[in-house]
């Protein structure tokens, strides 16, 4: 694959799409396929990926054992709690300031410098990651379905507003994107959680298999890790590999044979293959542009981010898919005559309800009868566990609405896990020893609801190294969230006990919002112009050939991980998208 | 308080109370010692650079970069990092993995002048707690008494504000480190079996240790 050197700009595209994560991936997949003449904007590099994610490097063969060199940091916890971005007093020693997933060797690469992207506000651990496929090059890889419990919620509990999709509005689209990617998971035939097509499923290790024994007579569900992940291969796909289960697989970084999804290999390439793609790396969008004579988009501006020169491209389309808060930021830029408070934004509701999922609550616990069995190999695998939601569902939780899920797994890493255990000496190397593989923990993933008053804007001082207003925060958990917290936390403990697993620590603390990088509906869909932005096609009610196809359009966060939905809502307007534009709608 | 013998140790130690005295004698006893003393290290260029002709430990460090280390804060260290993970019955401990030699780099290297400044104070005041529990400096004592002098500051680790126990939680994180990710950390003594490629995943039925 060649990158067009000397990307024409003089001509008009049929689309242009803004960013290249998994919904800029998606939508130039679906609109090359249709024959469209589409050009790809990212505004990071164009990494040499296998370079960076050395899957199957040791640690004892890279110069920081796979952490960080020493003149780098990445924000920890308490650093996201005390300080402000964009993080200037007391981290002028580092050379490159990360987010807190930028901790590894593996991943420093993928995430933006702090320092270049600052933001304002409430605090957010805001992760960024600007090359070619964004975030989807380390994903968690979790990929789940949405039912008619998260696209209907408002009619079973009057709270917020309901999707003006059902649930088989997208199901062939899910089952596009199972397809056309690879999913591995196993049939459960659960009405809240629907199945995909799955390829074949990773299997469970002995304490996850008591666990799903042990919650069985709660009515509770666990099963394996539904992850974006082809075990089976994938014939039309040249870039990818299937999982050989080589282990390391907990180890923050991405996938070096992409059996794991990843924008480029999974989308991209295959879309440059058409010969209908033209991509081009390190142009930064400032604007949306938009004609005077009919209001409607021309094309967008750009900043290249390297030479920092300003151009404009024409494009009969603009696709914003730079991520939830980044296209929200694009479009409040995007202010022209006709639209005074941003493109997109009569409603007044963009950069509104804001929302995502809580993370924190969780519990390690030790499986007695595994303890100094010999080592296995327990992370050749994409992920665990998936624990799924219980609550909201059938009976009416006293205390909070919605629902959560448990992320999880057990087994031994090629970092063992119990070496915070207090002491030292041949007891404690002993012990570690034979306690390595007998860990299992899990942590919950919480829907945040949905509020119009947790919102992003543009700070009106601080700006990014391209001299463009940064984001500023106005967003907060509610009490909804908390007390689903202190639940997840009583049930964990319940749920390890019922499996007669010793427990070593049980936390209800919450992380810092933005902690589980699935921030979500800063643009919603819905069937009302005053209160949505886009419509069920993630059309903008007020600018006809603008689509956004990032987690922005979601209505609310259920508490399922929302890549495959994004991709799956993606695919559904960019179907509709190239229709239109054949009746000459847009 | 007079000096303890190592047999004190049955007694519980009020490491507080203690390190008046030890601090009191190894202010005499380091003007003897190899070990630079606390006081003059925190603002000090790092010892190795001081050192005369300090040659290069190992043959592949033909860099010129100076080490952190002087050749003798290097033997405390191994020393050290050995009581913290011993060898023992299956595989080598923290000086098979070459601990030391991590832990070297990684203080040459980071930003954070704290930390430096923890392991070029602590190094010496655990050189005299040795001195006054054990009369003799930790490198000479024996493993009983060096795991002796460490069992006082891991049972005191939340006494945070000493800067010996400050020095003992980076030590024992460092070697933990350092130690699992080694050769001799991951194959010798946990035996990772990941890392390779697998036809098959093998869950807890194929391992025939399922309950039904």
């Amino acid at each position: 694959m060649t990158l067009d050197p000397e990307v024409d700009l003089s001509k008009t595209y049929d689309a242009v799409i803004v960013g290249s994560g998994a919904a800029g991936g998606m939508a130039a997949h679906v609109l090359t396929s249709k024959g469209m003449k589409v050009l790809l904007l990212e505004a990071g590099k164009k990494l040499d990926i296998e370079q960076e994610l050395r899957s199957m490097e040791w640690p004892y063969d890279n110069a920081n054992r796979g952490f960080l060199p020493p003149d780098s940091h990445s924000l920890n916890f308490n650093e996201y709690t005390i300080r402000r971005p964009p993080y200037g007093p007391g981290f002028e020693k580092s050379k490159h300031l990360y987010s807190y997933i930028g901790s590894s060797d593996y991943t420093k690469n993928i995430v933006v410098d702090e320092r270049e992207n600052p933001y304002s506000g409430t605090n957010y651990a805001w992760v960024r990651a600007r090359c070619l496929g964004g975030k989807t090059n380390i994903w968690g890889r979790l990929a789940l379905r949405l039912s008619d419990y998260d696209f209907k919620a408002k009619d079973r509990d009057g709270y917020g507003e309901n999707w003006p999709i059902s649930y088989s509005d997208i199901a062939p689209y899910y089952d596009k994107v199972d397809l056309y990617l690879g999913i591995t998971g196993v049939k459960e035939n659960l009405d809240y959680l629907p199945d995909s097509i799955f390829q074949r499923p990773t299997k469970l290790n002995c304490a996850e298999l008591t666990l799903k024994q042990g919650l069985q007579k709660m009515g509770r569900v666990l099963t394996q890790y539904r992850a974006g992940v082809t075990s089976d291969g994938l014939k039309h796909n040249k870039y990818r590999t299937r999982c050989y289960g080589r282990g390391a697989c907990s180890r923050k970084g991405g996938c070096d044979i992409h059996a794991a999804f990843d924008s480029p290999t999974g989308l991209i390439y295959p879309a440059m293959d058409t010969g209908n793609l033209t991509l081009r790396p390190n142009s930064t969008v400032r604007e949306v542009t938009v004609d005077p004579a009919t209001g409607k988009a021309s094309g967008v501006r750009f900043i290249d981010s390297q030479t920092m020169k300003d151009y404009r491209v024409k494009a009969r389309v603009v696709i914003v898919a730079a991520s939830t808060l980044e296209s929200a930021r694009l479009l409040l830029l995007s202010k022209s005559r006709q639209h005074p408070n941003g493109l997109a934004n009569s409603s007044g509701h963009l950069g509104h309800n804001f929302c995502e999922h809580v993370m924190g609550p969780g519990i390690t616990g030790r499986a007695k009868d595994l303890v100094g069995k010999p080592p296995t190999l327990d992370d050749g695998r994409p992920g665990g566990f998936y624990l799924t939601r219980f609550r909201n569902l059938k009976e009416k939780h006293p205390n909070f609405i919605r629902g959560y899920g448990f992320e999880g797994g057990s087994g031994s890493t090629m970092f063992p896990r119990g070496t915070d255990a207090r002491g030292f000496g041949a007891a404690f190397k002993e012990e570690v020893r034979r306690n390595h593989g007998a860990y299992i923990e899990m942590g919950g993933f919480g829907e945040v609801l949905s509020r119009y008053e947790n919102h992003v804007d543009l700070d009106p001082v601080v700006k990014d190294k391209w001299g463009i207003p940064a984001l500023r925060f106005h967003y907060k958990f509610g009490d909804n969230e908390r007390k689903m917290c202190e639940d997840m936390k009583e049930t964990a403990k319940e749920m390890f006990e019922a499996a007669g697993f010793e427990i070593l620590h049980v936390s209800d603390r919450m992380l810092t919002e933005g902690w589980s990088i699935h921030e979500l509906g800063t643009a919603r869909m819905g069937n009302d112009p005053k209160t949505s932005v886009l419509n069920q096609f993630e059309q903008s009610h007020d600018v006809k050939n603008l689509f956004v196809v990032d987690g922005s359009a979601f209505v609310n966060a259920s508490c399922q991980n929302p890549t495959w939905t994004i991709m799956a809502l993606c695919w559904r307007s960019c179907d509709y998208l190239a229709e239109e534009m054949k009746k000459g709608n847009l | 308080m007079a000096e303890r013998n190592p047999s004190d140790f049955e007694k519980e130690i009020d490491l507080r109370q203690d390190r008046r005295q030890w601090l009191k004698t190894s202010a005499v006893l380091l003007g003897a010692s190899l070990l630079p003393p606390a006081a003059e290290t925190s603002e000090a260029p790092p010892p190795a650079q001081s050192t005369p002709k300090a040659p290069p430990r190992h043959a592949h460090e033909t860099r010129a970069t100076a080490r952190f280390f002087t050749p003798e804060q290097h033997a405390m260290v191994d020393e050290l990092t050995e009581t913290i993970l011993p060898e023992d019955s299956r595989c080598g401990g923290a000086k098979a993995a070459r601990v030391t030699d991590f832990i070297d780099k990684t203080l040459r290297e980071t930003q954070d002048e704290e930390q430096k400044r923890t392991w070029r104070e602590g190094l010496p005041l655990v050189d005299s707690m040795s001195r006054h529990y054990n009369g003799k400096s930790f490198v000479d004592a024996s493993p009983e008494e060096r795991v002796a002098i460490l069992t006082v500051l891991s049972d005191n680790d939340r006494m945070t504000d000493l800067p010996e126990v400050r020095f003992f939680k980076d030590l024992k994180h460092l070697t933990i480190i350092g130690y699992y990710t080694s050769k001799v950390g991951i194959h010798d003594d946990l035996q990772y079996k990941g890392n390779r490629v697998l036809q098959e995943y093998t869950g807890c039925e194929d391992q025939g240790r399922a309950k039904t």
